[in-house]
């Protein structure tokens, strides 16, 4: 009742009716792989909605101060304002810790989130024509989440995150000609510096969220705009896209799931310790702590630092130190690589076309090869910024496993990549319908690169039914005979006020597939004309129309249930 | 390797003893073998059949044990009440393990040991803990870098490490800072006293989270820092999230 | 609809409604803690308690109460008919036509692009005012005033005799606590394990030499007694005293800057100047 006062109510000022049946009708393809931008999407919800809990409460200054709150070996410490604001707020803010916590978590899910969105855009081939502008976003968005990420532990100013920050200051100093320049600039001067807190506070808490926020807005009206992309099965062509209606079916998936991902935070953030900086201690450039990681999301490059030489040369004189190669150079390129990368293969491709269809990974086995091979490369990276880790566990010397991940870090992509490939072919040449039923003959159809021949340019069979309901609007609909016991029924997302417009948008959705009459779905029949006298006049117009809007309502809430 | 370093580091520490008198921190006379001649005899009973084969069956050292001629009370107990002595078998480093002895036998066998050769090296330390806060700085300042500053544990060179110091007694960290086993430095009474040498103690229990809530956030994952919160990450929350979308979205395309 | 499906749909039903009360619960569970000053576990647990129940109930709602799929919408295309998509690439781009039209756009252009460049040097304030830039300010340290004596972290000097080959001591100079290039270490050892001459003159087997590792700057705190070797946690490099600090493994490249040290009149240690070139990671002009 509420819920209906409240929207005559916003009816009455914004006329809203047209647009938003149209905006509730918009169809969204189902598949699960396609909510993994979502969960990135509320993990950011949930890092702002913390966060601010958090900044209310946080002192970004190294200014020192006396600590005097109730964790007991740093009492009567003299320690940087960031730190001890830092521990009070673990310590005396009731459900402080459960809050920062959270706060971190998030962030770990929110990058591995953008990590398993941008993996399936990209094995889909979905950052094909027309969609590279979003991809470029979403590959901006990710630049920025890592730079949040980075920036956000390393505010508390503890031993374990100032030791990074002392690791970025010598990245950036490294960079030949401007690296001295540009490290004085980015953190305030020598390190460690005053303004280097307050300054990452700033582009943490405002800068990029609000570019966050803007990005991920754009990113979304762009896909409202182009549609989502969908997989090629029945039903679904260039032309169209098939799924659930926004409202009621996506609506309350895409909440049931922003639940979720605030339930995940929260329990991760009250169950599993993370980042006790009370334990790390203040940070000191004379101390250290062993071991010594950044978050998983920076430890590509902490990896890539322990593997690469020694190999500092001077050029005329001026040196140009190693951590240049493994710290900027690679960075430089791996971004550099994900931004080019769709104008790349569509020059290597040769595609011009618009997309609407995704790829199955296996239909485009040179991108799955090449992806695989990235993915494995990092990872094997970010192991080996776990080496002493595994040295220590396994009683090895850190050395041997450095050997072994350099090994790796060259060999497993390599290999792991042209397997992909392979594999990918043999599915694409037979007829298993995934990996594991893959037979010996596909894996020889494969290295041949044959091919299964396509099907003929539409199914047969296929009709479109358009009829009317309740003598006022028109409905399409697509069926398709499947073999099985049922056909293959897609009901237009809208209805059209005319026959013609009808037909005109099946048409345009189906391109090709002849059009003819068809029955309303069942349960939607209309009732015998009752036997009392009729009214005459404009006036039973009226009330016929009324009377078929109640039977429309009450057989529409029948047939919802 | 490891009895390499070993006879190094315990040449090293007798060499050190024998500069000139204002370095060595003075040598304490070896504690007298309280009780009837029976404990001596047990000390030495028991130094036989357990050391005796490697160490030599007046400590002066063989092929596969160093010299403990000099190593002091606090080392033979270190090494004994740790576990880590007599080696069960051929480890790199010795780790820390169950006691192969009771109280009493280890007082008998360091009481008997400590007397071979003429005796020397550093006693038995008595620790009272205490002064938290002292502790922690101290403890971030020399111990953090090989031990965490968790107190976890960390890796060395060669394979060896710093180990975990959640089950470590007062004592027992008491006698690790004097004598320095294996790779460690030893902190002689110039450089840390008695009273910061207590202070680390109280704050390693602190660590152990005696009196203070020191994993107040939840599971420690093993105090092992982001490498394990990462790991966490994935296959906890994102793979429940994953199970999640896979519940709420549609498999079939 | 059959009785089968109605029962489904019953089930249903009750489960989502279980699920939104058992949010519920959570909910007050999470504000009575609040309340009590419940501990960050049972806080942690009764929240995800309650959304858990929201996202159990909404999925329920999603998947057995409302059809999913089902639906077509017709797609448009990405671009607007040729014709239209001319008349848009014209009319936008009307203003500048014609040739000298098109110069006052290019001027527009260079009078926008230089105010760019022009604002970029405002950056330079962002090097903190008053301090000079990094190529003299990364050269030098605290200790090149010459004489100071090293002190320990807690600001106690350090006397030659308290220095054994058994412990490294960490110092700093004396009024320069917690500076950010200066830490430096001691440590007392053998001359004749030498295999190549430290960097800085030291005293009686006494040498000192800079904490910050040569490749990013970490301290490099772990001292391995008996080897001499120093080993730093960040990127495992190793770097061997008695062979003047040379990096072994590891990436570094350098090895550490020595600090020339003597002993005063009253025992205490004193540095006699600066590091042996500058501290720290490497740099373009980086003597």
């Amino acid at each position: 009742m509420i819920v209906r006062r409240l929207v005559r109510l916003l009816d009455s000022r914004l006329r809203l009716s047209a647009p938003v049946r149209r905006a509730m009708a918009k169809v969204f393809p189902d598949h699960w792989t396609f909510m993994f931008g979502e969960i990135a999407l509320y993990s950011f919800v949930a890092l702002v909605l913390t966060g601010t809990f958090l900044a209310l409460f946080f002192e970004p200054s190294t200014t020192d101060r006396v600590y005097h709150g109730s964790y007991q070996p740093l009492h009567g410490k003299t320690i940087s304002a960031a730190y001890a604001s830092t521990v009070e707020l673990s310590f005396d803010v009731r459900a402080g810790l459960l809050v920062r916590q959270a706060h971190h978590w998030a962030a770990l899910v929110f990058i591995g989130a953008i990590l398993l969105h941008l993996a399936r855009i990209f094995f889909t081939g979905a950052f094909r024509k027309p969609r590279e502008i979003n991809w470029l976003v979403g590959v901006t968005m990710l630049t920025l989440a890592l730079l949040n990420g980075f920036t956000g532990y390393s505010m508390p100013d503890d031993l374990l995150s100032g030791t990074g920050l002392r690791i970025a200051y010598s990245v950036v100093e490294s960079i030949p000609l401007l690296g001295g320049w540009l490290a004085f600039l980015l953190f305030g001067g020598e390190f460690p510096a005053d303004q280097t807190v307050p300054r990452m506070f700033f582009a943490h808490v405002f800068l990029v969220p609000a570019a966050l926020a803007g990005l991920i807005t754009l990113h979304m009206l762009i896909l409202v705009r182009q549609k989502h992309s969908q997989f090629p099965a029945p039903g679904r062509n260039e032309h169209n896209v098939v799924g659930s209606r926004l409202w009621p079916s996506y609506t309350l998936r895409t909440l049931a799931l922003f639940a979720a991902v605030l339930a995940v935070t929260f329990a991760l953030g009250g169950l599993f310790q993370i980042n006790p900086v009370w334990i790390y201690g203040p940070y000191d450039p004379a101390r250290a702590t062993s071991p010594a990681q950044p978050d998983w999301y920076v430890a590509w490059e902490e990896g890539a630092l322990r593997l690469f030489p020694a190999a500092d040369f001077r050029i005329f004189g001026y040196l140009v130190p190693s951590p240049f190669f493994p710290g900027v150079v690679l960075g430089a390129l791996t971004f550099l690589a994900l931004y080019a990368w769709p104008f790349l293969e569509a020059r290597v491709t040769g595609e011009r076309t618009a997309h609407q269809l995704l790829d199955r990974p296996r239909d485009h086995p040179a991108r799955l090869g090449v992806g695989v091979a990235a993915l494995l490369f990092y990872s094997v990276l970010v192991g080996a910024a776990a080496d002493d880790v595994f040295a220590r566990l396994l009683r090895v010397p850190v050395t041997s496993l450095v050997w072994t991940f350099r090994f790796l870090a060259l060999g497993l992509p390599l290999a792991g990549g042209m397997l992909a490939y392979y594999l990918a072919r043999a599915l694409r040449a037979g007829s298993a319908p995934e990996f594991a039923e893959l037979t010996r003959a596909d894996l020889h159809r494969g290295a041949k690169d044959d091919r299964v021949p396509g099907d003929g340019d539409g199914p047969p069979a296929a009709r479109i039914e358009v009829w009317q309901e309740f003598g006022l609007v028109w409905r399409w609909r697509y069926v398709e005979p499947t073999g099985g016991a049922k056909d293959l029924e897609l009901t237009s997302n809208i209805d059209y006020p005319s026959e013609q417009e009808a037909a005109k948008a099946a048409r345009a959705a189906y391109p090709g597939v002849p059009i003819g009459p068809g029955r309303p779905p069942p349960g939607l029949e209309l009732p015998a004309a009752p036997a009392t006298r009729r009214l005459g006049g404009p006036l039973a117009r009226v009330f016929r129309l009324a009377a078929w809007l109640v039977v429309l309502r009450a057989v529409r809430r029948s047939r919802s249930r | 390797m490891y009895r390499a370093r070993r006879v190094a580091a315990a040449t090293a520490v007798v060499g050190v003893l024998a500069l000139p008198a204002g370095f060595a921190p003075t040598p304490t006379p070896a504690p007298t073998p309280s009780g009837a001649p029976a404990t001596a005899d047990r000390g030495r009973l028991l130094f036989e059949q357990s050391c005796a084969s490697c160490h030599g069956p007046a400590g002066q050292g063989t092929q596969r044990g160093p010299s403990l001629v000099g190593v002091g009370p606090a080392s033979l107990d270190f090494q004994l009440s740790t576990g880590r002595m007599p080696l069960t078998r051929e480890q790199r480093q010795p780790e820390r393990g169950k006691p192969a002895f009771s109280r009493a036998d280890i007082r008998a066998i360091v009481d008997y040991a400590s007397t071979l050769g003429g005796g020397g090296g550093p006693a038995i330390p008595s620790v009272h803990p205490t002064n938290v806060q002292l502790g922690q700085s101290l403890f971030l300042d020399n111990c953090a870098a090989c031990h965490s500053a968790a107190g976890s544990g960390g890796a060395l060179t060669g394979g060896q490490f710093a180990p975990s110091l959640a089950k470590a007694t007062p004592t027992q960290v008491a006698e690790a800072i004097r004598v320095g086993p294996g790779l460690m430095p030893a902190f002689p009474d110039t450089v840390l006293d008695a009273r910061e040498v207590n202070a680390i103690a109280e704050y390693v229990r602190a660590l152990q989270g005696r009196h203070t809530d020191t994993d107040r956030g939840g599971l420690p994952l093993g105090r092992i820092g982001p490498v394990t919160e990462g790991l966490v990450g994935w296959a906890v929350g994102l793979l429940l999230l994953v199970l999640v979308v896979r519940w709420l979205g549609s498999r079939a395309r | 609809m059959n009785g089968h499906r109605r029962r489904h749909i019953r089930r249903a039903e009750l489960a989502a409604a279980g699920a939104f009360l058992l949010a519920a619960l959570g909910a007050v569970g999470f504000a009575v803690g609040y309340a009590f000053g419940a501990q960050t576990q049972l806080e942690g647990v009764a929240l995800a308690v309650a959304f858990a129940g929201i996202a159990a109930g909404l999925g329920i709602w999603a998947r057995r109460l409302v059809p999913a799929g089902g639906h077509v919408e017709e797609h448009g295309g990405f671009a607007s008919p040729e014709l239209a998509a001319e008349a848009l690439a014209d009319r936008v781009t009307e203003p500048g036509r014609g040739w000298r039209r098109g110069v006052l756009v290019r001027l527009l252009g260079l009078a926008v692009g230089s105010i760019g460049l022009a604002l970029l040097f405002p950056l330079r304030s962002l090097i903190a005012p008053r301090l000079p830039g990094p190529t003299h300010t990364l050269r030098h340290t605290p200790w090149r005033s010459g004489g100071l004596r090293l002190v320990d972290t807690t600001g106690r000097p350090v006397r030659a005799d308290e220095v054994t080959g058994n412990d490294i001591v960490v110092v700093y100079p004396e009024g320069h606590v917690g500076a950010g290039d200066a830490p430096a270490f001691v440590v007392r050892l053998d001359p004749s394990r030498f295999s190549a001459r430290p960097p800085a003159a030291g005293v009686g087997g006494i040498v000192a030499y800079s904490l910050l590792c040569t490749h990013a700057g970490c301290a490099v705190g772990l001292y391995e007694q008996g080897t001499g070797q120093m080993f730093c946690p960040c990127h495992q490099s190793v770097f061997d005293l008695l062979a003047g600090a040379r990096p072994v493994a590891g990436p570094a490249s350098r090895p550490l800057p020595g600090l020339p040290i003597t002993v005063d009149s009253s025992g205490f240690l004193r540095a006699t100047g600066d590091f042996s070139s500058p501290p720290g990671p490497g740099y373009w002009s980086r003597p």
